[in-house]
């Protein structure tokens, strides 16, 4: 409990920090979010300005948005007029966060059978196979993944829907395509956690006591070795729940990735503050949450509050 | 279908960008419509009046227009939306384009706090009385444009921001706005209450889908009926263009390469003449495969003032010559010129091009620059380079819309360039009403920009590349890069995922698929003459069979019964 109490109140520091950088760089970064091709008359100009608060001095500005941000409203965008950005983050992230759930339980599911497996069968064809599989999912670009998935499962075999966000189906293609990346460096990270615990002491004597391999994997040896895997696995988290850019823009899906790159595209300020601020919330959670499974998963391992 | 984006907003007095135009094109109509041909047919006004000289404009508005919910569309809810979108505090960008009207400007600004002095006014609920501050000839065009589309005082006071959520917003065209799933999709279902009938198609499906070989799979897998450019990939268009399905359209967006006339070397107008000849723009359309078309002059067919001999062309020889007569034999001696231009493929491939061209042909070296999207605009805006690639899109059908933006003081002219005898022809246009003088008087505006003075070489007309299925009729495309889905219909549903789409024929009319203007009027001539002998009437619910031609292109006794009361 006083972690997480600990926790909560380094997180108001970390935000306020966030939030300072980013609106300091967005406004150092050329290009305004109204300049478009056909450049507007300096009256209306001066309007828009005027609407947002946008022609009183920067430090205004900031005390504004801090003062905004306190109350929980994280402005309004730009681009999408008479939209505030809570509710552009209140569409989307739930769909990002129901995406990136199922893709991280894949990861998980086939990540660490997969790379225990490769350990246990260690220089044979099995850990080759298994290791070739997982440097491909780590070399492949998810757009190649997904135009691949698209092309074989939703044009030729046409099993699957080919994108769009209507039923369960429609997430099948883009969950596995999300979880590549992440299924095969959890792989990776597991075969050689799993390595190194397999060459303790303690394995060989539960070996040498009788224990089956089957009983020392899952009761000593996973259980030793999959804190590098939690390490990762609370960055993971937050990545994949925040959204994917790509899996989004190539399944049609509307979630959050697209904002972390088109709210800058189109300079839509409190956009790009909003969702570096949620990203920067959910990955402390995150992280808090693997600190204190971290004491679950090994006793010894104590946090200091 | 697929619009490619989110709309960025519903609300017409706010919204400027295209995808908002396509789903408000289809929710609302204005005091005018577009006709096939672009030209403007009555729609909330049934007849309109032109008097004291072209500075005052009387609208009377049809009886039986209705808004979604029953109310009738009046005089004062276009009243109320003009004002609206000219108050500063709407802060809307195309309210420049009602400076026009008396008082427009000054109560934009805030120098004039009474809103009753400006220029529009309903004088009962059937009668719009709007004057101008001097002539303006195209003035009828922006009726037709969505941001004078009316609005409900009554909803936006009401609902603020929310007034466009699907169970707030009320609309007044053929269609009514179902489901708006932001960055998803957005539904359309027809509108019983539209004064021109309910549509025969119930419901459209609106997605919003970037990515263009995923959009483009999902046309193959025949779930979406139509899809546009958004689209479309270069590949995908060679690979389909000779397709029944397949179809091309001109729009009316313009590219050029501009010049920088207060930077040397393009100060001296034979440089800028010299680099406008020695580009052969043949070569675009070859490197670009949108089927887009050459241009060397700025205004565009088919608009008033277009001339085909109004650019420059391509002499090469001539082109030497200048160059030399300015101080640069064979290219020796040019200073060093960058050509800027925003960081996009196609665009590459264009400066790429002339780059090599200018080497080959002039034996000058130009440097290429790319800059993102925003930065490249913020450089046109404070510092134009020398050189620079840009284009620009026509708002409404007239050429105004082009002309206006190289007169001196006009912001969007980064050429710098400053002219008064093209001032003074331009101004003169603006307020001509004898259509044939007007015409002429912008040919030579035109003439004077691309071929004697020439502070942009123009390059090509961008084209819209549409694949719509067999069973699709009647969607009708124009120019200014709109559809309309009023007359649309279903023929003949092939699977049953048409569930959400009529499979009767119950249409209002039979339908246009607008071709290029030029290719339209050719086309329809074709039918006048050779199909039924003179201009086509056609029964409500009937097809045109049009041999080579999917599907069949004509006007709609509808849109000849507007333009006939409109004259």
């Amino acid at each position: 409990m006083m972690l997480i109490c600990k926790r909560l109140l380094w997180t108001i520091p970390i935000l306020w920090m966030v939030a300072t950088i980013t609106f300091a760089l967005v406004r150092v970064v050329p290009g305004g979010p109204f300049d478009a091709e056909k450049h507007l008359p300096p009256e209306i100009v001066a309007n828009i300005k005027a609407k947002y608060h946008l022609d009183k001095p920067v430090i205004e500005q900031y005390i504004l948005y801090l003062n905004r941000l306190a109350h929980g409203d994280l402005g309004v965008s730009y681009k999408y007029v008479n939209r505030t950005v809570n509710d552009i983050i209140g569409d989307a992230l739930p769909v990002s966060i129901q995406l990136g759930a199922t893709a991280l339980i894949i990861a998980i599911v086939i990540g660490i059978p997969l790379g225990t497996f490769a350990a246990v069968r260690r220089g044979t064809a099995y850990d080759l196979a298994a290791m070739a599989i997982s440097t491909i999912g780590i070399s492949v670009p998810s757009f190649l993944v997904g135009a691949l998935l698209i092309y074989i499962f939703g044009i030729t075999f046409k099993i699957l829907p080919v994108a769009l966000w209507e039923s369960p189906s429609h997430m099948i293609m883009p969950a596995l395509t999300l979880s590549f990346l992440p299924t095969a460096y959890i792989a990776r990270l597991t075969r050689a956690s799993v390595l190194e615990v397999l060459q303790k002491d303690w394995v060989r004597t539960a070996r040498s006591k009788g224990l089956s391999l089957q009983s020392t994997i899952i009761k000593h040896v996973l259980r030793n070795s999959l804190l590098p895997v939690l390490t990762i696995i609370g960055p993971l988290t937050a990545i994949l729940i925040t959204g994917s850019f790509t899996v989004e823009y190539i399944y049609a899906i509307p979630g959050m990735g697209r904002f972390f790159i088109t709210a800058v595209i189109n300079r839509d300020y409190d956009l790009i503050m909003a969702t570096s601020l949620i990203f920067a919330v959910i990955l402390i959670a995150c992280n808090t949450v693997v600190d204190m499974a971290y004491t679950l998963l090994d006793p010894r391992i104590k946090v200091k509050s | 279908m697929n619009i490619g984006a989110e709309p960025p907003s519903l609300d017409w007095s706010v919204t400027t960008d295209s995808t908002s135009f396509d789903v408000i094109s289809n929710l609302m109509v204005g005091l005018t419509q577009y006709t096939a041909n672009l030209s403007c047919a009555p729609a909330c006004a049934s007849s309109w009046e032109i008097t004291d000289g072209g500075r005052c404009y009387v609208f009377h508005l049809r009886q039986d227009a209705r808004w979604s919910d029953g109310q009738p569309v009046t005089a004062y809810d276009f009243e109320y939306a003009w004002k609206r979108l000219l108050t500063p505090k709407t802060a809307a960008q195309y309210a420049f384009f009602f400076y026009d009207i008396v008082g427009a400007f000054e109560f934009n600004t805030g120098t004039l706090k009474d809103a009753s002095k400006v220029g529009v006014m309903a004088t009962d609920p059937h009668t719009l009385v709007v004057r101008l501050k001097k002539p303006a000839a195209y003035f009828i065009y922006l009726t037709a444009f969505c941001p004078s589309f009316p609005q409900r005082k009554d909803i936006i006071e009401r609902w603020g921001d929310r007034w466009t959520d699907p169970e707030h917003i009320v609309t007044n065209g053929p269609f009514r706005l179902s489901t708006w799933k932001h960055e998803y999709k957005i539904e359309l279902s027809a509108n019983p209450l539209f004064f021109e009938g309910e549509p025969a198609i119930k419901r459209i499906k609106m997605f919003m889908v970037t990515e263009q070989s995923t959009a483009f799979a999902l046309y193959e897998n025949n779930e979406f009926d139509y899809v546009d450019n958004r689209s479309f990939s270069t590949p995908d268009v060679e690979r389909c263009c000779r397709s029944p399905e397949y179809h091309n359209i001109a729009l009316l967006r313009n590219n050029y390469i501009g010049f920088n006339t207060t930077k040397r070397p393009f100060d001296d107008r034979r440089v800028r003449l010299a680099v406008s000849m020695a580009v052969d723009r043949n070569i675009f359309p070859t490197i670009l495969r949108r089927h887009e078309r050459p241009s060397d002059s700025w205004i565009p067919p088919p608009l008033a003032g277009y001339a085909s001999d109004s650019g420059p062309g391509y002499h090469p020889d001539i082109a030497r010559r200048l160059l030399a007569e300015a101080g640069y034999p064979g290219g020796a001696g040019f200073p060093p010129v960058e050509l800027l231009y925003p960081n996009r493929e196609d665009t590459r491939l264009v400066v790429e091009q002339i780059q090599d061209q200018l080497k080959r042909v002039l034996g000058i070296k130009i440097v290429l620059t790319n800059q993102e999207w925003k930065v490249y605009l913020e450089t046109l805006r404070r510092n134009p380079p020398a050189m620079f690639r840009n284009s620009w899109g026509a708002d409404y059908p007239d050429p105004e819309t082009f002309m206006n933006i190289f007169t001196s003081h006009n912001g969007n002219n980064d050429t710098r360039w400053s002219n008064a005898t093209y001032d003074q022809l331009i101004s003169k246009a603006k307020a001509e009403s004898n259509q044939e003088l007007r015409a002429d008087l912008y040919r030579r505006a035109d003439h004077l920009l691309c071929a004697q003075e020439a502070p942009i070489a123009c390059t090509y007309l961008s084209s819209q590349n549409l694949m719509v299925k067999p069973w699709v009729h009647g969607i009708a495309f124009n120019a200014l890069d709109l559809q309309f889905f009023k007359n649309a219909y279903i023929q003949a549903p092939v699977n049953s995922n048409k569930a959400d789409f009529h499979t009767s024929i119950p249409c209002s009319h039979a339908t246009v698929l607008s071709l290029p203007v030029t290719s339209k009027c050719r086309v329809y001539q074709q039918l006048s003459s050779a199909v039924f002998g003179k201009t086509p009437t056609l029964a409500r619910g009937s097809v045109v069979a049009c041999p080579n031609l999917s599907p069949a292109v004509t006007e709609s006794p509808a849109e000849q019964a507007t333009k006939e009361s409109a004259q």
